[in-house]
């Protein structure tokens, strides 16, 4: 797995390639948590090169946007999520919770 | 002729990708399609990481060794392990419409495995410790 995080004014862009399990996922989870503590809301996540998840790395995604419902402000979205991934968030009953965008740009249009 | 292959890994999350491409290759040469060769790879992929976390408690414990079986009608993959006895029966589906605040997660691993492949079967032996058997039908 790949991470590259760009930071930008209102948001910051998280671009990961490969597999999103129980190896990688708490290298995610350790990103997102300290970019919160850095004072950072908003995140984009590119998942375009993303090639599988599991309920581990969902559920990463899910405790850190918990995280930011806890503090009243922020939001974790997704751009150019595949079907076979977005299938599990949808089979976990969370593709509710975020918003899916098709590409970056669109997502960043939303903050 | 019909494939039977079988290979033991560590039980470690470093594991979970070489185990996934080899799920992969099988079930993509036994022409199951893409979603359900994501499938049966998402199932394999939350059984063995079910077998550290839960049966043997952490990583680098014990072994996970995986059968892969083609029959007839069925791609049938069994992974075994040395760990505490672990009945996925015995794990609860989680409430996937309960208020995020309140939902609980363990689980969804479980529930994963059940939803995405065709039979979930446990068993164990006091010699052969945890059998977790899953079953993909072809053109189910």
């Amino acid at each position: 797995m790949e991470l590259i995080i760009t930071s930008f004014e209102n948001y910051d862009l998280l671009q990961i390639a490969g597999r999103i399990d129980s190896y990688t996922a708490p290298n995610i989870q350790k990103a997102i948590k300290s970019l919160i503590s850095d004072g950072r809301f908003n995140f984009v996540v590119d998942m375009c090169e993303v090639i599988y998840i599991s309920s581990s790395g969902i559920l990463t995604f899910v405790h850190q946007q918990l995280n930011l419902n806890r503090q009243n402000q922020g939001k974790i979205v997704f751009a150019g999520t595949s079907d076979l991934v977005y299938s599990g968030f949808e089979l976990a009953g969370f593709h509710f919770l975020f918003e899916f965008f098709d590409d970056v740009q669109s997502a960043i249009d939303g903050f | 002729m019909k494939v039977s292959v079988t290979r033991v890994y560590p039980g470690n999350f470093k594991s979970l990708k070489p185990i996934s491409e080899f799920i992969i290759e099988i079930a993509e040469h036994l022409g199951f399609s893409s979603s359900e060769v994501y499938a049966i790879q998402t199932a394999v992929d939350e059984a063995c990481s079910n077998i550290i976390d839960h049966a043997y408690g952490g990583e680098n414990i014990g072994n996970i060794k995986i059968r892969v079986v083609e029959t007839k009608k069925s791609l049938r993959i069994m992974l075994f392990d040395q760990g505490k006895p672990f009945d996925p029966d015995d794990i609860p589906d989680p409430d996937i419409h309960s208020p995020l605040e309140v939902r609980r997660e363990r689980g969804l691993g479980v529930f994963f495995m059940r939803k995405l492949m065709d039979k979930v079967d446990f068993d164990f032996s006091s010699t052969e410790g945890n059998k977790l058997t899953l079953v993909k039908y072809k053109g189910s």
